[in-house]
């Protein structure tokens, strides 16, 4: 599904990838793990096409596409998701306006109909009772005023809705407390399944205690260092990235 | 035809009430034409009275017209402006409101790029009125907006809402609040959006007068920049010769936040759609300040409609 190859990305003329190579098939779980700075969410951004990242050299291949010559809205479109570690927010937007208007967009782009009002609500509710969301929150604007808890679940709520074939979770386990973390690890459970594949990002143990990877990189100096399963991740846990 | 609910035609420089043998008999008002000046008087009431005012261009003339406008004691008035301007226009409002009156004027305008309108407004409050001014517009080749209000009793309170949306055009607002009295409530937001080459000027003046104690005001002005051509400027005044006042005004100008539209774009909205969800966002952030639901779904389809 995913082929990164000799990947080098700066930002502001600062190097962070250095020739990373990754590769994830249709059905795998990988998990990245890192100290602060090594490059995680780097490769997070340049995967979803922030444009405050810059590719330097390399290729990634995304279902046989070259993303890298993809704009961010044709990557989401094919299927690519990026759970957000700061999810913006957005004054003056309803929640529920702007699901139905990103369900919309990619309901549009397979061919079929947009939905209409009564059937989001539908599936709304089904959703959001699944990650325990008020429907409350639905009308407020878009991340403004949320907890760091509740930005983080509307994030695995657009998973959700959306049905991406590769998420990636950008310490989505940041600032959730303990329920929370439960509730969002079973909807993102779910979700696994032959044909999606996920790439977590981490600092912990803990949500992957919850969400179990096929496999475990280590991350540093923009490079993956170490990979192995998730006994890796256990190591890291009592031993440290030194 | 509803005794709280007539409308005003302004055809070419004339003005025609409908059904004009009732207007005279109206409940709640009296309307007397001269001279291109139309003066409407509103009654006492306890509920709100509407007057539509339509500008219909038939020829091709500016319109050129003087409302003048009294609020009887304790009267309540809304007036909407619901007019595509499609030609010259010069439009002026003389309003005076009289204690315990209660105006709404919800001016909700299309203009042309490659005309020239103004529109001069001048209310004077007297004790425990309140005056409600919502403007929803976009720009024209020269398009001059002044409105000054004058507080000039105890409790006087007015709330002032304005939305420009401009795209190669240039607006000029400028907005003077005179607390000529004493415990008197001023509330301003003004917001606009300059696509293309626009130009856009806000001037927001507040005046407090060294004998207006208690006075609050309060000024807030924002504009998004869309491309690289277009030019906002905007100037919040305060002229305060009381030290006993709670003021505040804040003005910020700048280009949308490019988090903010990646953001959008990552979850499979196109380029020119992310800017759009965040225009409406912009400028729907003072909507909690109409309380009237009509009112408010005239607004977002005006800004759904030009954003």
């Amino acid at each position: 599904m995913l082929d990164i190859n000799k990947l080098n990305v700066s930002i502001e003329d600062s190097k962070i990838l250095n020739d990373l190579n990754l590769s994830v098939k249709t059905g795998e779980v990988h998990a990245i793990m890192g100290p602060n700075g090594s490059g995680k969410s780097t490769i997070a951004h340049t995967l979803a096409g922030n444009p405050n990242y810059q590719v330097e050299s390399g290729s990634i291949k995304f279902n046989e596409k070259n993303l890298l010559d993809m704009e961010p809205t044709e990557r989401s479109l094919d299927g690519l998701f990026l759970a957000f570690q700061y999810p913006v927010e957005i004054p003056g937007v309803t929640n529920s306006s702007y699901l139905r208007q990103i369900l919309n967009s990619h309901l549009k782009h397979q061919g079929k109909d947009p939905i209409d009002a009564a059937a989001f609500l539908k599936l709304l509710k089904e959703k959001s009772e699944l990650l325990k969301i008020p429907m409350e929150m639905h009308s407020r604007f878009v991340n403004t005023g949320f907890s760091g808890g509740e930005k983080k679940k509307n994030e695995v709520l657009q998973m959700k809705l959306l049905e991406p074939k590769l998420i990636i979770m950008d310490e989505t386990d940041s600032g959730l407390d303990v329920d929370a973390l439960k509730i969002t690890a079973d909807a993102v459970n779910e979700m696994k399944s032959t044909n999606r594949s996920l790439i977590i990002v981490t600092h912990y143990l803990r949500l992957l205690e919850y969400i179990e990877p096929d496999y475990v990189h280590i991350f540093q100096n923009g490079q993956i260092i170490e990979s192995g399963d998730s006994s890796l991740a256990s190591r890291i846990d009592k031993e440290g990235y030194e | 035809m509803n005794k709280d609910h007539f409308t005003i035609t302004i055809r070419d420089s004339e003005a025609f009430i409908e059904n004009p043998s009732e207007v005279i008999s109206i409940s709640n008002a009296s309307a007397f034409l001269k001279d291109k000046t139309l003066a409407i008087k509103v009654s006492p009431s306890e509920k709100f009275m509407q007057i539509n005012l339509v500008v219909n261009h038939t020829k091709n003339i500016p319109v050129n017209f003087k409302i003048k406008l009294e609020l009887l004691e304790g009267s309540k008035l809304i007036l909407l402006d619901e007019s595509h301007y499609n030609n010259d226009s010069d439009l002026e409002f003389i309003t005076i409101m009289k204690k315990n009156s209660c105006f709404e004027l919800y001016k909700i305008n299309r203009y042309q790029n490659n005309n020239t309108n103004k529109f001069l407004h001048d209310c004077t409050l007297l004790e425990n009125c309140s005056f409600k001014d919502y403007s929803f517009s976009n720009g024209s080749k020269e398009n001059f907006s002044k409105t000054i209000v004058n507080l000039n009793d105890i409790n006087a309170s007015f709330l002032g809402s304005g939305i420009s949306i401009n795209d190669s055009t240039h607006t000029d607002n400028l907005l003077e609040i005179r607390h000529n009295s004493k415990s008197a409530l001023s509330n301003c937001y003004f917001k606009t959006v300059a696509k293309g080459n626009s130009k856009v000027n806000f001037d927001g003046t507040i005046f407090v007068d060294n004998h207006c104690s208690k006075t609050t005001s309060n000024q807030v002005s924002k504009g998004l920049l869309i491309g690289d051509h277009s030019k906002i400027n905007l100037v919040p005044k305060l002229e305060i010769y009381n030290d006993d006042v709670e003021c505040s005004h804040g003005a910020a100008s700048g280009q949308p936040d490019k988090n903010t539209l990646f953001y959008l774009t990552s979850r499979g909205i196109s380029k020119k759609d992310a800017e759009e969800i965040y225009i409406e966002g912009f400028l729907s952030e003072f909507f909690d300040t109409i309380e009237n639901l009509s009112m408010l779904s005239k607004a977002k389809n005006f800004i759904s409609l030009n954003k």
